[in-house]
């Protein structure tokens, strides 16, 4: 422990933490814009300067551990005066038109240029000439904008291990950006959204899609609906001045609806599907491997992130094989809506739109497959993040705290507690467990709640070991097996699961991938900033969403057994086959 | 092996390589063969000698004679006449700066004579590609002894009583480096060497790897054993082949000789070294960045802490050390601490190696123990600066360094006085500017260094940078804007405390110090839109006219002249400048000194042009007046007749204005006609000009003396709205040594104003002059022309010091004056109340004084009498306000001269303006002629509300230009003299006009650089 003064006030910190988290200990609050927790610390903005005493020159709080007997001032005139250049001249070289900009009023730069007083900028000067990059369908990249706080190249490179972007050329033509300044769909971008998700400032954000959306809305020819992922209901809020964590399932449906849409619906139904799906496909990647002994691929992976998708793809193409073949919830309620629901309605497919609202940017990049047309036409046409329904339902001039609840729509709207699970890390896994074990046992998961405590939480590689000890006699062959499951959350864990599996250090049966940090929950599209903090407090309200259920489990679901019934017949039929699964691309690594 | 009789070295620096060192070595060593002489004489290439200016050279030993600047075509004559027949070949022996003389010997020379060699021992002595080489120079030894006799506490606790600090830059205490490294528990450790040297004009880390590579490895090699390291980097730039070349050759026999490796001369000791390139970023100099790079990623620094020593490289203990710091190594153990300890100062010891650059005449690499005197290196050792220019700065430390001014050239150069000026040690690049260098676009250069070369990662270096460059850009467009520089200081002050790493925070440097030492240059852009020393090329339409401070259009009348349109050159010359027939016999010209000719052979002749231009002149022809009926109502008065007083009347009688000039003296011109001597300037010349100005409406009163015949409220009082003072500087400075008041004592101005003036004055027999100025000259050259027997003039400086033009010089030797410098004069001698002489004291020149010139000091030879029957002292001029001034509360300066403006001549009283030798003290004709046209624009505009001078605007002269023709090639044409015997009894003007052809001809010399394409 170290005792150190901060303006005045006696701190005691554990030796190796920084002024900065010493600081905040104690109540002083030190303004940061590259700093991100448990992601980035390196001093690079200048902006969390203090002045120790007997320092030569200021230094950054972030990384300056803190030491026995310092004194630390955070507001001294020569800081003040420190941050203030600094920050001016960051807006120096910013393009700053904060009227149109879709960061207006939700951008880290103009808080901190308001908080420290700024009104004018004494040092203006040239700016560094923008480029617009909109290659990919879910991303724009405005280097105009940027700030190089590097906020994103720490995400992708450290978190993600994608390292599509990083900091080129020197001095004032510093950019951050793919290789050679190209355009980002030239590199290995998977497109989760991370960058924009911690983006300060109005750099990288979604491809905004909203204008699409009216139109369709606008169109007496389209009838409209909107599917909503599972980690919406739980973000939603925020885009409101709601806590993070605050569950606003109800007013997110009347809000849709209000909007004008011709149906609401819950990608849950889906996510329920998804597991009869994939469940199956497990248990018949087991059969064949245990009793018929032939060539399988396993650990089966999980294949509802699209991120994930274009990330194995790109790195570890030779294990498509692994990766099961479900496609996505989103996909398959597109799929289902345009055939299904479409038949029920009396429409064609071509008079359906489907929106989707997701969490996620990599969801745009999704339903633009080539492949994801098995309705005849697109399935999914617009994908917004929930960013986007944010701005939407504000630009309708809906009040969106004083709205009533409301339900979804049947048939294709109602959903268990474990479609829900979805959202979080470990989810997925958990809400195929409750169904597999039970098809595999015929009797209930044997976890309290339901949940599969090892799999829960932010670690980043979970796992977990299921017994089964006795079976239904049309699964005994797996009496006495043992169920061996992984989880991994954000693209950098799940490198480290492949690797482990690659070297043979782990064996599993079925691993769970999130491209996103705390799963779909931590999503590239949720409203900012996204720290763990928030992200623990959106998982403790998805799993009061499953826990307040009187469905626990997908196989329960009336409408999934009424799907089956009238339309797909069995799991892995071929209707279901047809509709519901999919086929990988290998991509070359630029 | 056979003993030869004689080493022929060749230098193989990169320096020398670039000029053709390796085609010399061939050609020698063919030239050798052929004489057969290959059993007598070995040629070795060895790296760099210093003095790479000359290159190629070679020394050749026993003898030690060294010569320069060799070409193939050299050697069969080195080898007939040196090596067979042992005569020196006097042509290719180096030639002493200061005086052009031949000395063969390398240890004469003054280069090599005053340089300390300890790092620099083996380069230009061995071959750096031997070890063998090393080895014989007690190479390896220091190594060998620690590896066996002492621990790696012994070995830090010698380099803490050596002293080395590190010579990267900081200083920082090379033992307590290498002792935090050693102290940190680590199971693995590195230890580096940083040979990315990036400052411009720095190459000692070069030179060094590239001319003595083992001495750098056996330096690592003791400090990765005090460390405990195992595995060693050298980070080099890959712009370095050379270096990296030689390097690799050195590692690999090292490793051969069982010096690298494991168990390392039986020691148990395992160390190896390898080479990482850096691609040639400057911030991979810095710690953090260099290690980064080597860990093959983007060399980028991180904040400290953690410090390499505890995390450095792949975050393990690291050591890392510059290479000229490792070079210093071997020999603290080969000769002790004490030795090292000794050379150096207090604070830093040791020696450090200098790379001289730019206006320097000899440049290169010198090695001179810390504190050696900046003035020292650049004038003993560099032998100063070529082509007579004027020392201005030396620029220190690289882009994170500063320029010293030469009011410091006595500063020691050590870490700690150099970063008290604003400037730091650094690696060491030392580049010399003189006057031509203007320092705005110096910082500007190296601004826009760091600006290019910084990573990028913080905004203070690589925003505010930026900023910074962008407002000098808009300084030396003549953009400035008041405020400017009171901005670079706050946001230069501000990127120092708030950048990342030491790049940034050093980026400011060279801006803020040559704001410090060189703030009126900073002004002269902004406010007065002029670039002084003639550089930025926005400000300068051509460098004689901004030289010239009366702003004539030098290309404009040059070439009129050469098109023979006399009347139309010399009407543009008196736009801007009234005195055209003045000026041309007495300026001091330094339109020439600027002119670009001389780049090519020597300046235009613009003086003698003009000379010419107005012989031409029939009758005068008046300049453009614009009558103005308000004006001419307006009184102004002007007090003195002098240039200043004169010119401000010339220009005001242009704009309408009647003014009235007083003067105190029975005849009008100041100066010009009370201390300039006829054979200069004759007097009708004079008269002619001083009429033109008259006939413009311009009343000239003599005989009235400002305090005694009016007074400045008196003036007020009569209805003067403004009032010019121009009253000169007309006393003279009394020595204050005994005997000054002695009969035969008299004072410059008083002896020269009494025979102009008043057409006689006594002389005597024997002429003793005190003093150097061009005063003391006129004294002297009069004194001859009035019958004395000798003039003597006695300078306590040398004579390059003497602030005489050298012409008139020249003029006074040529007549028999004799010139004593370096002698003070302690007491007049008496003899019956009258002066028989000056005693003086001899004198030697000491440490540079305030004006960059050596001061001197008393000498050994005790104290010499100049025997003479007439003293006249001529130091210098005052002015004596409280005569005149009558409590007008107009301020002066600390010199007691006028204190105003020099853009506008504007003094403390509004209505009161002043220029000339009355605020400048005693200047030139031309800068007192500028003074009075400021000051009758700032009269006008103080009357008016605005400026009228219309003569400001630039004029297109349509004379013709081939920009695509080459220079013609003819040199500069002499200047014509009456000869000496016919200038003794008489005033007759010494200098003659030219003829028209040779006017002609030198017109065409002129290279118009105030062409530009549209």
């Amino acid at each position: 422990m170290a005792t150190l003064t901060i303006d005045g006030i006696q701190v005691e910190a554990r030796n190796g933490t920084t002024i900065l988290q010493a600081a905040r200990k104690a109540g002083v609050r030190i303004p940061t814009l590259c700093y991100l927790e448990d992601v980035q610390a390196i001093g690079a903005c200048r902006v969390c300067l203090v002045e120790v005493e007997k320092a030569r020159t200021l230094v950054a709080s972030c990384v300056t551990p803190v030491a026995e007997g310092m004194v630390v001032h955070t507001n001294s005139k020569r800081v003040r005066a420190a941050r203030r250049t600094v920050v001016e001249l960051l807006l120096s070289d910013h393009d700053g038109d904060c009227q149109t900009c879709d960061r207006n009023d939700d951008c880290e730069l103009q808080s901190l240029a308001r908080e420290l007083g700024i009104r004018d900028i004494t040092y203006a000067g040239e700016k560094s000439k923008g480029t617009r990059d909109t290659s990919t369908p879910a991303l724009v990249r405005d280097t105009g904008k940027c700030i190089l706080c590097r906020r994103c190249v720490a995400v992708c490179g450290e978190i993600q291990g994608v390292a599509a972007m990083f900091p080129q050329s020197r001095g004032f033509d510093t950019v951050v950006g793919p290789a050679f300044a190209n355009d980002l769909d030239t590199v290995t971008c998977v497109q989760c959204g991370q960058c924009a998700a911690v983006c300060p400032v109005g750099a990288i954000s979604e491809h905004d899609q909203i204008d699409e959306v009216w139109a369709a809305l606008d169109d007496p020819d389209k009838h409209v609906v909107v599917q909503t992922a599972p980690a919406i209901r739980a973000a939603l809020g925020e885009c409101f001045g709601y806590k993070p964590g605050t569950l606003v399932t109800g007013k997110m449906v009347s809000a849709l609806r209000r909007l004008g849409f011709d149906a609401v619906f819950d990608t849950n139904f889906a996510a329920d599907l998804t597991i009869m799906e994939e469940g199956t496909e497990l248990l018949t990647r087991l059969k064949k491997a245990l009793v018929d002994h032939e060539e399988v691929a396993l650990p089966q992976f999980t294949s509802c992130s699209p991120g994930w998708i274009k990330y194995i793809e790109y790195f570890y193409p030779d294990m498509l094989d692994n990766v099961s073949t479900c496609k996505s919830p989103q996909q398959m309620f597109g799929a289902v809506a345009k055939t299904y629901y479409a038949e029920k309605i009396g429409k064609r497919p071509e008079d359906i739109f489907v929106v989707s609202i997701m969490p996620c940017t990599a969801k745009k990049f999704e339903a633009q497959r080539s492949e994801m047309t098995d309705s005849g036409v697109r399935d999914v046409d617009v994908v917004l993040t929930t960013r986007e329904l944010g701005r939407m339902v504000k630009q309708a001039g809906i009040d969106f705290p004083s709205l009533p609840d409301d339900e979804m729509d049947a048939p294709i709207g109602m959903s268990s507690g474990a479609a829900d699970i979805f959202a979080n890390t470990g989810g997925v896994m958990e809400a195929a467990l409750r169904t597999a074990y039970e098809i595999v046992t015929g009797k209930e998961l044997p976890f309290a709640d339901l949940h599969v405590k090892p799999i829960v939480g932010l670690a980043g590689v979970k796992e977990a070991a299921v017994e089964i000890t006795e079976t239904v006699p049309e699964w005994d062959f797996l009496k006495g097996a043992t169920l061996n499951v992984a989880v991994a959350h954000g693209l950098g864990n799940a490198r480290k699961v492949i690797e482990r599996i690659r070297a043979g250090e782990a064996e599993y049966h079925f691993v769970e991938v999130m491209a996103c940090p705390g799963g779909c929950i931590g999503g590239g599209g949720q409203p900012r900033l996204t720290t763990d903090a928030v992200r623990k407090a959106r998982i403790r309200a998805i799993y009061k969403e499953d826990e307040g259920k009187q469905l626990r489990k997908s196989h329960e679901n009336p409408e999934i057994k009424q799907i089956y019934e009238e339309f797909l017949g069995a799991p892995l039929g071929e209707k279901s086959h047809h509709l519901l699964h999919t086929h990988y691309t290998k991509r070359e690594r630029a | 092996m056979s003993n030869t009789r004689c080493h022929v070295l060749v230098c193989t620096g990169a320096g020398c390589v670039a000029s053709g060192a390796l085609e010399v070595e061939a050609a020698l060593r063919e030239a050798i063969e052929k004489k057969g002489l290959t059993r007598e004489v070995s040629v070795v290439p060895t790296g760099c000698l210093g003095p790479c200016a000359v290159g190629p050279v070679a020394a050749i030993y026993p003898d030690g004679v060294f010569y320069q600047e060799l070409t193939p075509e050299d050697a069969p004559e080195i080898v007939e006449e040196h090596l067979l027949k042992g005569r020196v070949v006097e042509r290719l022996v180096h030639k002493e700066a200061a005086d052009g003389r031949a000395v063969e010997s390398m240890e004469k020379i003054d280069f090599f004579r005053r340089q300390h060699k300890n790092v620099l021992r083996n380069c230009g002595v061995i071959d750096p590609q031997k070890i063998e080489e090393y080895i014989a120079r007690d190479g390896y030894q220091s190594a060998a002894k620690v590896l066996a006799e002492m621990t790696p506490e012994e070995v830090v606790v010698v380099m803490k009583q050596a002293g080395l600090r590190g010579r990267g830059g900081a200083g920082f205490p090379t033992w307590l480096k290498w002792d935090l490294t050693r102290k940190a528990a680590a199971d693995r450790k590195f230890v580096l060497c940083n040979a990315d040297e990036g400052d411009p004009g720095a190459f000692m880390d070069r030179s060094l790897l590239e001319g003595d590579p083992h001495s750098v490895i056996e330096g690592m090699i003791i400090a990765a054993y005090a460390v405990g390291a195992h595995e060693g980097f050298v980070y080099v730039r890959a712009e370095y082949p050379l270096a990296v070349e030689r390097l690799t050759t050195a590692l690999n026999q090292a490793r051969e000789y069982g010096l690298l490796g494991t168990d390392i001369l039986g020691s148990g000791f395992d160390l190896d070294i390898e080479i990482r390139m850096g691609a040639g970023a400057f911030v991979c100099g810095e710690e953090t960045a260099l290690m980064t790079s080597i860990e093959g990623k983007r060399g980028e620094p991180r904040p400290r802490p953690p410090y390499p020593a505890n995390e450095g490289l792949w975050g393990k203990p690291s050591l890392l050390n510059n290479v000229e710091t490792y070079g210093n190594v071997p020999l603290i153990f080969l000769r002790g601490a004490e030795w090292y300890a000794s050379l150096g100062t207090k604070k830093s010891k040791g020696t450090k190696i200098f790379a001289l650059a730019g206006a320097v005449k000899n440049t290169g690499l010198v090695e001179v123990p810390i504190g050696t005197p900046l003035g020292e290196i650049i004038f003993d050792i560099g032998g100063g600066v070529p082509g007579g220019k004027n020392f201005k700065a030396a620029q220190i430390g690289g882009p994170s360094g500063g320029c010293i001014p030469k009011q410091h050239l006595n500063v020691p150069v050590d870490y700690e006085s150099l970063t008290e000026l604003g400037a730091i040690m650094g690696s060491g690049g030392l580049i010399v500017m003189d006057e031509d260098s203007c320092m705005v676009d110096v910082a500007r250069f190296f601004l826009e260094f760091v600006q290019h070369e910084s990573c990028g990662k913080c905004p203070p270096c690589r925003i505010g940078t930026k900023r910074m460059l962008e407002i000098l850009d808009r300084i030396c467009a003549g953009k400035g804007e008041e405020g400017d520089v009171e901005r670079l200081i706050e946001l230069g002050n501000s990127i120092k405390d708030t950048a990342l790493c030491g790049l940034g925070q050093t980026a400011p440097n060279p801006v803020l110090s040559t704001i410090r030492h060189f703030r009126d240059e900073y002004d002269a852009h902004i406010r007065e839109k002029r670039c002084p020393a003639g550089v930025c090329p926005e400000l300068v339409r051509a460098p004689c006219q901004n030289a010239c401070p009366a702003g004539v259009d030098v290309p404009g009348f040059v070439s009129l002249i050469g098109e023979k349109r006399y009347a139309e050159a010399l009407r543009l010359h008196r736009e801007t400048n009234p005195f055209a027939s003045v000026c041309a016999r007495v300026c001091f010209h330094t339109c020439e000194e600027k002119c670009r000719r001389c780049m090519i052979d020597e300046a235009v002749g613009i003086r003698q042009l003009k000379r010419f231009m107005v012989e031409q002149e029939v009758t005068v022809q008046l300049p453009e007046v614009r009558d103005s009926e308000e004006n001419a109502q307006r009184k102004v008065g002007i007090v003195g007749a002098g240039p200043a007083g004169l010119s401000c009347a010339y220009f005001l009688a242009r704009l309408g204005y009647r003014p009235r000039v007083f003067e105190a003296e029975p005849r009008p011109g100041g100066m010009l006609v009370q201390a300039i001597p006829a054979y200069r300037l004759p007097r009708e010349e004079l008269a002619r000009e001083v009429r033109m100005i008259e006939r413009l409406g311009v009343e000239i009163e003599t005989g009235v003396r400002l305090g005694a015949d009016f007074t400045l409220e008196s003036l007020r009082r009569e209805g003067y709205e403004a009032v010019f003072l121009g009253v000169g500087a007309p006393r003279g400075i009394r020595l204050n040594i005994p005997g000054e008041d002695a009969e035969g004592v008299t004072e410059a101005m008083d002896f020269l104003r009494n025979y102009n003036i008043r057409g006689s004055v006594p002389v005597g027999r024997n002429v003793a002059i005190i003093g150097g100025g061009n005063a003391a000259i006129d004294a002297a050259r009069t004194a001859v022309r009035l019958g004395a027997r000798t003039v003597t003039i006695l300078y306590r400086r040398t004579r390059a010091e003497m602030p005489a033009y050298v012409e008139e010089v020249e003029g006074a030797e040529q007549e028999g004056v004799l010139l004593e410098c370096l002698v003070a004069p302690t007491e007049i001698a008496i003899e019956n109340g009258r002066a028989i002489g000056v005693k003086c004291r001899r004198m030697q020149l000491g440490e540079f004084d305030r004006s960059g010139r050596r001061r001197p000091r008393a000498g050994g030879n005790g104290e010499v009498l100049f025997r003479a029957d007439q003293v006249i002292t001529a130091i210098g001029q005052s002015l004596h306000p409280q005569d005149f001034l009558n409590g007008t509360p107009v301020e002066l300066n600390e010199l007691g001269f006028i204190n105003a403006t020099a853009a506008a001549g504007r003094t403390t009283v509004d209505w009161v303006f002043a220029g000339g030798d009355a605020v400048t003290g005693p200047g030139s004709v031309v800068q007192a002629i500028a003074a009075g046209e400021k000051a009758a624009v700032a009269i006008d505009e103080f009357l008016t509300g605005e400026s009228h001078a219309f003569w400001r605007l630039a004029r297109k002269v349509d004379t013709f230009f081939d920009p695509n023709a080459d220079p013609v090639d003819y040199p500069r044409s002499r200047i014509r003299r009456i000869p000496v015997e016919r200038r003794r009894n008489n005033f007759t003007e010494v200098e003659l006009p030219w003829r028209e052809s040779t006017a002609l001809r030198e017109a065409k010399r002129c290279l118009r650089c105030d062409y530009r394409t549209e």
